[in-house]
C-alpha cells in the first residue's frame, strides 16, 4: 500500500511546491481550489463526526439528569393534598437542594422541567412547583435574562416569568412591548396581558410598531383564553392611528360581543384600509346589528368588489327581511360570487328566504338554478 | 494544424476553468445566503408555539388540492392521512382526473360519498366535470371528491381551484406523506411577513425505505438502494441550500409540485396552472410573480426548511431518467414561455438574477458540460490533450462538488437531523464522495435527452411507476 502511496505523495508534493510557479495561472488557481476544497472537506467530515459524538455524550448526560429530576418531580405529584403548600415545599426542598445547581446544565434542566410540569398541572401541585422554583432562587436567573443582549434570552426570561406568574415583573416587561424585534415585542405584549393587574392593555396605547397578523393571532388567543383578565371596552382603540391595533381590537370586539363599539365600527365603514373596512362589516354581520343594516345598504354601491361581497353576507346574517328585494336584485349580477353570496344571504332569512329562493328558481337561468341547488344542498357546508 | 489544436485546447481549458469558476462562485454565494436564511429561520421559529394557529378562529382557511390518477393502491390511506392533518380551518379536495382504475369507486365506498349539487365557479378553464361528491359521514365532512374527465395534473389542479372555497390552496401530490403539522408551518409565513406572501414552498424529502404506517411516517431511514440514496443528498442540497438562498433573496422561481401553498386569489388572477407545459409548478410561480410585478404589487415567495413532505423517489435509473427528462423539458418550456424576462429590469430580481440563473446554470450547464466533454474526447483522440492539466481541472470540479455536498450534510445535521443513525450519516457522507462520478453524469445524460426530446417535439409526461408505500406498511423494505 505504502509503495503505491509514496509516488502519489511525492507527485503531489512536487506539484504544489517546485512545479507550481511554472503552471499557467488558471491551473495554479485550480490547484489552490483543489487544496482548499480538500482541507475544507476533511475538516467538515471531522466536525460532523465530532459533533455527533459530543451530541451523543451530551444527550446521555442530559437523559441521566432528566431521570433524576423527573423522579423528584413525580414524588411531588403523587404526594397527598392534605398538607398545606409550605409544608410540602419544606418536605421536598432539601432533596432538590442536593442537586448540583451550581452547574448550568442541571439548573437549566431543572428549570425546564419545573416550567413544563407547572404548565401541565393546576391546584396545589402547581403551587408547590412554583414555590420550589422561588425557594431555589431560579427566578433570579429569569430576571437576569431580561437584561441579556440577546432577544432569545429575553424571551426565555419573559416566558419563565409568565409561566411562574411573577406579577411584580409586569412593569419590567412593559418596556419590551414596543420593541423593534417583532418576536420579543409579541412575547412581551402577551406576557403583559397575563401579568398586569391594573391595566393589562396599556401597551395598546403606546403601540407604534405594526402588530403582524401572526402576533394578532397569538395575542387574541392569550387575551381570550387567560382567566381573570380585566377586559376593557376595545372601542377605545378603534380610533387608533396604528391600523394593526384597530384590526386586533375589531377581532376582540366581535369575540366579546361589545355592542357599545357599533357606532365606532360604522365610522370604520369609510376607513381607507380595506382590511379594516372589511372586518368592521363582518363584525356588524356577526353581531347581527340590525340598527346599522341601512348603513350597509347605503354604502354598497360605492364599494370595491370584496367589500360588496361582505356587505351582502352581513345583510344575510342580520336577516331582518328589510333588504330581501335588494338581495334578490343581486342575483342578477354578472358575477358568480355576488350571485352566490346573495342567494346564500337569502337562504339565511329562514322560511321567507326559502320561499323567495323557490320563486327565484322558477324564472332563473340554468346557472342560477345550479347555484340555488348548491345553496340548498345541506350536504355542502355553506 | 497543430497550432490550431493547441489554441483549441487552451481555449477549452480556459473556458472550462472560467465557467466552472463562475458556477462555483455562485454556489458559494448561495450557500452563504442559505446559511444566513436557515439560521434566521431557526432562530425566529424556535420560540413559536404553533398551537396558536391550530386553535385560532382567525387562522387562514386552506384547501388541500390533491389530483389523483390511477392511485387505487394507496388512495384511501393517503386521503385518511390528509384528513388527519393538524389544522382547524381546512378542506381536502381530491380531484379524480378520469382514473381508469377503481380509485373513484373505492373512495365512494370507503368514505360513503354521494353526489351533491355543487355549482362550480369556472374561474379557470378545465375539462368537463363529472360530479362533486361529499360524504354522508360527518367524520369526513372536510372531504370533497371531484370527478372529472382526464386532462392532466394542471387541469386537475385548476378544477380544484374552481371548487375550493378557502383563501389558500395547498397543492400536493396525493401519494406524498405529509407531516401532521405541515399546514401550520406553511401558513405561518402568510401571517408574519410585512409584504404579501403569494406562495410558500415546503421541503420534500425521500421516503424510500422509511417506515410508513397508515399513511404516516414512523421512522426515517436511509434508502437501501443507491439511486434513491443519491437523491436524498441531492434533495438536501437543493432544498436546504439552493431554495433557502433564493428565498432569502426573494428570487424563488420553483416551488415543488409535491408541496406548495398558494394565495388563491393571485393564482386565479395569474390564470391558474398552464396546461401546455410539463413544468407547470415552476410556470405558475413565474406567472404569479410576473402578475405581481405587472401590477406593481409588493410580494414575497417563501420557503420553509422544515421537512414537511415525504415522497417515494424513483428507485431505478430508467424511471428516474424519465422524471429528469420531464424536469428538463419543463425548465425549457418555462424559460421559453417567459423568455422576455431575461435581463429585463422591469421585473427586478426576477429578470436580472433568478431567470438568468436558471437559464445559464440550470438549463445551459449540462449542455456546456456535454460540449466540453465531447471536445475533450475529440482532442484526446487526436493526441492534443495535456492530461495533467485536464486532471487538475477535473479534480477542481470534483473536490468542489464533494465539499458542497458535505456542507449540505452539515446543514442537515445542524438543522433537522432526520438521519439519526450513525450508519445513515456515514452513508450520506459516502454519497457525497461518489455522487460526482456516478450520479452526476447520469443526470447530465438525462438532461441532454430531455433537451433532445423537447427539440424533437416530445410532450408526454412520462410514466412514473412507484412501488407504493402500502406494501411497506407492515415490513420495512426498499422502495
Amino acid at each position: 500500500m505504502s509503495e503505491l502511496l509514496y509516488p502519489v505523495w511525492d507527485y503531489l508534493r512536487e506539484l504544489f511546491s517546485t512545479r507550481l510557479p511554472y503552471f499557467p495561472s488558471n491551473i495554479r488557481s485550480a490547484l489552490f481550489i483543489v487544496l482548499f476544497c480538500c482541507i475544507a472537506f476533511i475538516e467538515l467530515y471531522l466536525y460532523i463526526f465530532v459533533r455527533r459524538i459530543r451530541q451523543t455524550i451530551a444527550k446521555k448526560k442530559e437523559d441521566k439528569w432528566n431521570d433524576t429530576i423527573s423522579t423528584l418531580l413525580a414524588d411531588i405529584i403523587i404526594y397527598g393534598d392534605d398538607d398545606d403548600t409550605d409544608t410540602i415545599i419544606n418536605h421536598f426542598l432539601p432533596q432538590f437542594k442536593k442537586l448540583p445547581l451550581r452547574r448550568p446544565l442541571i439548573k437549566r434542566l431543572l428549570t425546564r422541567e419545573l416550567l413544563s410540569y407547572h404548565a401541565n398541572f393546576i391546584g396545589k401541585t402547581a403551587e408547590v412547583l412554583r414555590g420550589l422554583y422561588l425557594r431555589l432562587n431560579l427566578e433570579k436567573e429569569a430576571k437576569a435574562k431580561l437584561k441579556s443582549n440577546y432577544w432569545e434570552k429575553k424571551i426565555e426570561g419573559i416566558r419563565e416569568i409568565t409561566q411562574m406568574n411573577l406579577r411584580t415583573e409586569a412593569e419590567s416587561i412593559l418596556k419590551f412591548t414596543d420593541e423593534e424585534n417583532g418576536q420579543l415585542r409579541m412575547e412581551a405584549q402577551a406576557a403583559f396581558v397575563k401579568l398586569s393587574d391594573d391595566n393589562p392593555f396599556r401597551f395598546l396605547d403606546r403601540a407604534r410598531e405594526r402588530i403582524l397578523d401572526w402576533h394578532q393571532l397569538v395575542l387574541f388567543e392569550v387575551i381570550t383564553k387567560t382567566k381573570n383578565v380585566k377586559i376593557p371596552a376595545f372601542a377605545k382603540w378603534l380610533k387608533s392611528e396604528n391600523d394593526s391595533v384597530v384590526m386586533l381590537c375589531l377581532k376582540l370586539v366581535n369575540h366579546f360581543q361589545q355592542w357599545d363599539a357599533i357606532p365606532d365600527m360604522v365610522v370604520l365603514f369609510g376607513h381607507s384600509n380595506l382590511k379594516i373596512r372589511a372586518r368592521a362589516i363582518e363584525n356588524i354581520g356577526k353581531m347581527e346589528a340590525e340598527m346599522v343594516e341601512e348603513n350597509l345598504f347605503n354604502m354598497y354601491f360605492n364599494q370595491p368588489f370584496e367589500i360588496k361581497l361582505l356587505v351582502i353576507e352581513a345583510i344575510g346574517r342580520i336577516s331582518s327581511g328589510t333588504y330581501l328585494e335588494f338581495l334578490k336584485s343581486r342575483t342578477y349580477s354578472d358575477d358568480f360570487k355576488i350571485r352566490m353570496a346573495a342567494l346564500k344571504a337569502i337562504k339565511l332569512h329562514g322560511s321567507d328566504g326559502k320561499n323567495l329562493l323557490t320563486n327565484i328558481y322558477k324564472d332563473s337561468t340554468l346557472q342560477n338554478r345550479a347555484i340555488i341547488e348548491h345553496v340548498l344542498d345541506e350536504r355542502i357546508k355553506n | 494544424m497543430n497550432s490550431y489544436y493547441s489554441f483549441f485546447e487552451e481555449f477549452l481549458n480556459n473556458a472550462i476553468f472560467y465557467y466552472a469558476l463562475v458556477v462555483m462562485f455562485s454556489y458559494i454565494f448561495l450557500t452563504f445566503l442559505s446559511a444566513v436564511e436557515m439560521k434566521s429561520y431557526l432562530r425566529k421559529n424556535s420560540y413559536v408555539d404553533y398551537k396558536a394557529i391550530l386553535v385560532s378562529p382567525h387562522a387562514p382557511s386552506v384547501s388541500i388540492l390533491a389530483p389523483a390518477y390511477n392511485e387505487e393502491a394507496s388512495i384511501i390511506d393517503n386521503v385518511r392521512s390528509l384528513l388527519s392533518l393538524h389544522y382547524s380551518n381546512f378542506e381536502v379536495i381530491i380531484i379524480n382526473d378520469g382514473s381508469s382504475d377503481n380509485s373513484m369507486s373505492l373512495m365512494i365506498e370507503h368514505f360513503g360519498l354521494e353526489k351533491v349539487k355543487f355549482a362550480v365557479n369556472e374561474q379557470l378553464k378545465t375539462k368537463p366535470l363529472r360530479g362533486v361528491y361529499k360524504s354522508k359521514n360527518p367524520a369526513f365532512s372536510r372531504l370533497t371528491v371531484v370527478d372529472k374527465d382526464n386532462g392532466g395534473k394542471s387541469d386537475a389542479l385548476n378544477m380544484g381551484v374552481n371548487v375550493s372555497e378557502k383563501d389558500l390552496i395547498l397543492c400536493i401530490d396525493v401519494d406524498c406523506i405529509v407531516e401532521q403539522d405541515a399546514i401550520l408551518k406553511m401558513v405561518k409565513p402568510f401571517l408574519d411577513e410585512g409584504k404579501r406572501v403569494i406562495a410558500v414552498g415546503g421541503v420534500v424529502r425521500i421516503a424510500n425505505s422509511c417506515e410508513i404506517r397508515d399513511g404516516r411516517l414512523i421512522t426515517v431511514n436511509m434508502p437501501e438502494k443507491i439511486i434513491p440514496r443519491f437523491q436524498v443528498l441531492e434533495y438536501i442540497r437543493a432544498f436546504l441550500m439552493g431554495r433557502m438562498a433564493w428565498s432569502r433573496l426573494n428570487g424563488l422561481l420553483l416551488i415543488s409540485g409535491a408541496m406548495g401553498l398558494f394565495d388563491k386569489e393571485i393564482v386565479i388572477k395569474a390564470g391558474g396552472y398552464n396546461h401546455d407545459t410539463v413544468g407547470e409548478d415552476m410556470e405558475l410561480v413565474v406567472r404569479m410573480r410576473r402578475y405581481m410585478h405587472d401590477h406593481d404589487l409588493r410580494y414575497r415567495v417563501v420557503y420553509t426548511p422544515d421537512p414537511l413532505c415525504w415522497t417515494e423517489s424513483p428507485s431505478d435509473a430508467k424511471i428516474l431518467g424519465r422524471q429528469r427528462n420531464r424536469w428538463t423539458r419543463g425548465t425549457m418550456e418555462v424559460l421559453l414561455l417567459h423568455k422576455d424576462l431575461l435581463f429585463n429590469p422591469r421585473y427586478g430580481l426576477l429578470g436580472l438574477l433568478s431567470y438568468p440563473y436558471w437559464f445559464f446554470f440550470e438549463w445551459l450547464a449540462p449542455i456546456l458540460e456535454t460540449i466540453g466533454l465531447i471536445c475533450f474526447i475529440y482532442l484526446a483522440a487526436m493526441g492534443y490533450i495535456n492530461w495533467e492539466f485536464s486532471l487538475i481541472l477535473f479534480s477542481m470540479v470534483y473536490f468542489f462538488a464533494v465539499m458542497l455536498s458535505t456542507i449540505a450534510v452539515l446543514f442537515e445535521e445542524m438543522s433537522y437531523q432526520q438521519y439519526t443513525k450513525g450508519s445513515d450519516l456515514f452513508r450520506l457522507l459516502g454519497m457525497a464522495i461518489l455522487e460526482p462520478v456516478i450520479y452526476h453524469p447520469l443526470t447530465v445524460y438525462w438532461a441532454i435527452r430531455g433537451n433532445i426530446d423537447k427539440l424533437t417535439g416530445k410532450t408526454s409526461w412520462g410514466t412514473m411507476t412507484r412501488t407504493g408505500f402500502k406494501a411497506k406498511t407492515k415490513i420495512k423494505q426498499a422502495a
